[in-house]
């Protein structure tokens, strides 16, 4: 609303340049050569006073009057002859207040709504991302933080934040340059890596180029175990046409996988494309579909017991076998949930004699057997 | 809100422009003093409405209103404040609008400041001023819309364009317009007169003084446009007989010309039809600057031709206004009455031999601007033409009208004697042959065209001098009222000596700069010392830097002359990221009037970076001249007084020695 009444005082101060001075006018006219007099006068006087500063002598003065003195003779002869000064008729004048009334109205607000957007309100950067929070748009968030992180490029918690939102945005370069910029100031761990090395993969239209190799082997040597570099690594030997190095690379991968990880069926068909067998292991690590669907039909006693035996065969395989820290903190989990508190305790501390070797493991077995309030 | 009043205030100027293109006109030719009297007011109006688009347009940017396609495309939120106000205008969209508020801004000066301008010729004169106007909103609302909105609104900005990121460049585009669009009063006070049938003495009276406004911007733009390419390009020609300064350069030529044509006509009442048609010609080639810069035709005749929607759009109003012109000057000239006549030796021949050669100068320029474009459009063929064709057709056109610069100054009006003439200016004469003298013999006969070059110089300086001091008349009144007499000299001399002693500088500068340049390109390692025309330059390392919105690689460099250090440098290659775009800075050590010029290249493996150094000796005369007929231009602006040419009686005249 307010901006019609704005156009409106906008228009009516146009119509209105056009129709107060058609209405303070005077109705008479001057003849033009009555103008030509006026400069000619003017100049005369000119010459007087150039004449009294010293700036032409006499002679130029006299001459500069005759000249002056005949155009004026001439202008007053054109004068005379045109003295017919007469006004004239007030068709033009209507037309011309019709034109400022009607015409400039109309015209301007109909070529305005074939051009303008009057329901789109102005939309300046600093209110929208004031108002992001409340609306969410995933774009403005974006362009807050990349405020932020222009000013002061140096915090690489930031870029870590903004580096998997710019992935999921498809903003793959983005993404790399961030996590480029993470690494560079938080340092270098496997995690980091491995994103570092998905999002150059994924930018580079999943071609795993040299500079993601090194990010993904820097990951394995942090973390031997880690799944995601192995399979992109994998991925690489693959494309870099080295067969059988990539079949000993997806099996041992396999090996290692319980089975029911998303990237276990991209792995057994890459295996299969390169012409290369699943290993034993990965055939049936954790529970099949089979025994899932069983366990929806079973009664609570059943299913009850359907998972025990799913736990004991765990144990079974991490007792024969040995096993990650993961699967042995799955089984504590599994004891506690269960509600056997004696096989839990007998689980931390058998994980714990495991996974001696390995510092990392043993922190995260502490802090579980504390939470669960398991003594180690 | 902001943005589409502001979209509202165009359209409405736009309707408005076409009753004012009517009413006053027709009131005009009725002689009605009603239908007259809308003119002023509606031009100040007009004036209010561009402005508050103009006004609205700079507020979107300034606060990153991306929901505006213009917005979003040439600004971003990182940009600095300057650049974003500069990125106006910095973009075709923005830059016409700024165009036509600089239209409308001289109409309403017409209006505000014209109150003795005869009210038929101001009516009829705003009237065709809202002609160009309503062409103009006519091609902006039609295919050049800066108000366009986007929904949903982007989160950023596309661009930070580097190269437009420079203070020069943020001056420069307005600079040159109110230059080329200031010419555009003269054009409509031609048209004007055409119409009316009149050609009077208050038709010369008030054209000079605007004619003379819009040449001293279009000068100080040019000047101001050749000074950042030179410092901003990295190789220190400061005038590349480039298309797009051609485009500037003849409304300048054809504009001076027009300076003093009307001044003649002014004074003398002659030469009127001629005036008429130098102001028809000198806004002609304004729009067809306009044109050239606008629509893309100079990147290619056939990307032009590939979306010529824009290209089609001005290529009509240019055959309109220059057709439509020239042919109502074929139509209504012969009927316009002669005035003044005068001998071939007089103040009035040396101007019309000015016109001449200023015309001829122009039509040079013209030819190497457009025949490339035709030869392109006609044959497919891909030339260019390149500053050989202009330093043989320009320079020999040029050399003349030098010469005769000084005679003009001296001659009487109506019949002049040339002897005499020659005999005052002998001085001016002595001083030029001694500076070719002590030129030639300094830096060797191998240098006699530069030594003839800066005597010609010497020569329009001492000349113009020669003449105010010859009208102080020291010899006669002795010192004391000479001064006086100097002092109450009419301001509009002193415009004259400035101009054309400001004239004489800038050749000096160009000569100069280009006889006795040297430049050196080494390739240093940290530590060694490169040597131009005498200034040891030490390198002392490169290192890198962040800026705002760049990284760039800066180098280090003492300067020393005979041994004791005089300057440091510190020349750079940048490169703006979000655009991937490389620039160079080159740094600059001015020693006096000569300037010594510094650009790094490429970083080598082994350390080494190479350099390139100039020494141009007097090159910031250049600008300085230009500055100096500038400050003649608001000098002779300055003073209001009618003008009239006294003529001196036959039987006065001295007669020279036998």
């Amino acid at each position: 609303m307010m901006i019609w009444i704005a156009f409106a005082l906008l228009t009516a101060l146009a119509a209105l340049s056009v129709l107060v001075p058609m209405a303070r006018a005077r109705k008479e006219t001057v003849s033009p050569a009555a103008n030509d007099a006026e400069v000619y006068r003017a100049q005369l006087h000119e010459v007087e006073r150039d004449l009294e500063r010293g700036l032409i002598d006499a002679e130029q003065a006299e001459g500069a009057r005759t000249e002056i003195a005949r155009r004026l003779i001439a202008a007053g002869r054109a004068g005379s002859s045109q003295e017919s000064g007469e006004a004239k008729g007030e068709t033009s004048l209507r037309f011309a207040r019709l034109a400022a009334i009607a015409m400039l109205p109309l015209a301007a607000v109909g070529l305005y709504l074939e051009l303008g957007s009057p329901d789109i309100p102005d939309q300046p950067l600093a209110a929208r991302i004031a108002a992001a929070d409340a609306n969410t748009d995933i774009n403005l968030l974006v362009a807050q933080v990349e405020r932020h992180l222009a000013e002061n490029p140096q915090d690489g918690r930031g870029w870590e934040v903004l580096a998997p939102v710019y992935m999921r945005l498809g903003r793959t370069t983005d993404a790399v340059n961030a996590y480029r910029s993470a690494i560079r100031l938080l340092g270098s761990d496997a995690r980091r890596e491995t994103d570092f090395g998905e999002a150059l993969t994924i930018a580079n239209q999943g071609l795993v180029s040299a500079e993601a190799r090194v990010a993904f082997e820097k990951a394995v040597a942090a973390d031997p175990k880690a799944a995601k570099p192995r399979f992109f690594l994998a991925i690489a030997l693959g494309q870099e046409g080295k067969t059988q190095e990539a079949i000993a690379a997806w099996q041992a991968l396999l090996a290692d996988a319980e089975g029911n990880e998303p990237w276990v069926e991209v792995a057994l068909s890459e295996l299969k494309k390169i012409g290369g067998e699943p290993p034993a292991a990965a055939s049936a690590p954790g529970p099949s579909v089979e025994d899932v669907e069983a366990a929806g039909a079973m009664s609570d006693e059943e299913r009850a017991q359907m998972i025990g035996e799913m736990v004991a065969r765990l144990d079974e395989r991490l007792a024969r076998d040995g096993g990650s820290a993961e699967e042995w903190m799955r089984l504590i989990r599994a004891y506690q949930v269960l509600g056997e508190k004696d096989k839990t305790a007998a689980s931390v501390k058998r994980a714990a004699a495991a996974l001696r070797d390995d510092p990392a493991a043993s922190e995260a077995l502490r802090s579980l057997a504390q939470e669960i309030g398991v003594p180690l | 809100m902001i943005v589409e009043i502001g979209h509202y205030a165009l359209v409405l100027a736009f309707v408005l422009s076409l009753v004012q293109s009517v009413v006053p006109v027709y009131g005009a030719l009725k002689a009605d003093n009603r239908l007259m009297a809308t003119a002023a007011p509606v031009s100040g109006m007009l004036f209010l409405l561009v402005g508050l688009s103009f006004a609205a347009l700079t507020a979107a940017y300034l606060s990153s209103d991306f929901s505006v396609v213009n917005v979003f495309e040439n600004s971003h939120s990182a940009k600095p404040l300057v650049y974003k106000i500069s990125g106006v205008w910095g973009n075709h969209e923005g830059s016409m609008l700024l165009w036509v508020l600089i239209l409308v801004f001289f109409g309403s000066l017409v209006a505000a400041f014209g109150r003795n301008i005869p009210d038929v010729l101001k009516a009829a004169t705003l009237g065709v001023q809202a002609w160009i106007t309503a062409a103009f909103l006519a091609f902006i609302l039609a295919t050049s819309n800066p108000f366009l909105r986007l929904l949903p609104a982007p989160a950023e900005g596309q661009d930070l364009n580097p190269i437009l990121q420079d203070l020069g460049l943020a001056i420069h585009p307005p600079l040159l317009y109110l230059g080329y669009v200031g010419f555009s009063i003269t054009f409509a006070f031609a048209v004007a007169a055409l119409i009316l049938g009149r050609l009077d003495a208050a038709w010369a009276r008030w054209v000079r003084p605007w004619a003379l406004l819009a040449w001293l911007f279009l000068t100080l733009g040019i000047s101001m446009g050749s000074y950042w390419a030179y410092y901003e390009l990295g190789w220190g020609g400061w005038w590349f007989w480039d298309p797009v300064e051609n485009a500037s350069f003849m409304p300048w030529l054809a504009g001076t010309a027009l300076l003093h044509s009307a001044l003649v006509m002014e004074k003398r009442s002659a030469l009127k039809i001629w005036t008429v048609l130098l102001a028809i010609l000198t806004f002609s080639l304004s729009l067809l600057g306009t044109f050239l810069v606008r629509s893309g035709v100079l990147t290619s005749v056939h990307a032009f031709a590939t979306d010529p929607a824009r290209g089609v759009f001005i290529l009509a109003i240019l055959c309109v206004f220059i057709g439509g012109s020239l042919a109502l000057y074929a139509w209504r000239a012969p009927a316009l009455k002669q005035g003044g006549i005068f001998a071939p030796v007089s103040r009035e021949g040396a101007l019309v031999l000015n016109n001449l050669l200023l015309t001829a100068a122009c039509v040079a320029v013209f030819v190497g601007t457009l025949y490339p474009l035709a030869l392109e459009a006609l044959a497919n063929d891909k030339i260019s033409v390149g500053p050989p064709f202009f330093n043989l057709t320009f320079g020999p056109i040029m050399v003349p009208l030098l010469m005769v610069v000084p005679f003009g100054q001296f001659l009487a009006w109506k019949r002049g004697d040339l002897l005499a003439v020659a005999q005052r200016l002998w001085a001016a004469f002595a001083v030029a042959i001694g500076a070719v003298l002590v030129v030639a013999w300094s830096q060797g006969v191998e240098h006699v065209l530069a030594a003839l070059g800066i005597g010609l110089a010497f020569w329009v300086i001492a000349g113009s001098l020669s003449e105010i001091l010859s009208r102080a008349r020291f010899r006669d009144v002795g010192l004391a009222t000479g001064i006086r007499r100097l002092a109450g000299l009419p301001r509009s001399a002193w415009g004259t000596v400035l101009g054309h002693a400001g004239l004489g500088v800038s050749v000096l500068g160009i000569v100069a700069a280009t006889a006795f340049q040297t430049e050196a390109i080494r390739t240093l390692k940290p530590g060694e010392t490169m040597t131009i025309s005498g200034y040891d330059l030490t390198f002392r390392g490169i290192a890198p830097r962040r800026g705002p919105n760049y990284v760039e690689d800066v180098a280090h460099l003492e300067v020393r002359h005979g041994g004791t250090l005089v300057s440091e440098l510190d020349p750079a290659k940048r490169v703006y990221p979000a655009r991937q775009q490389p620039t160079t800075e080159s740094a600059i050590a001015t020693y006096g009037f000569s300037q010594l010029y510094l650009s790094v290249g490429e970083v080598r493996n082994d350390g080494g970076v190479d350099m390139r150094a100039y020494y141009k000796p007097l090159v910031t005369l250049i600008w300085l001249g230009t500055l100096v007929m500038a400050a003649g231009g608001v000098v002779s602006l300055s003073d209001r007084r009618l003008r009239v040419g006294a003529p001196k009686s036959g039987r006065a005249q001295p007669v020279p020695a036998e």
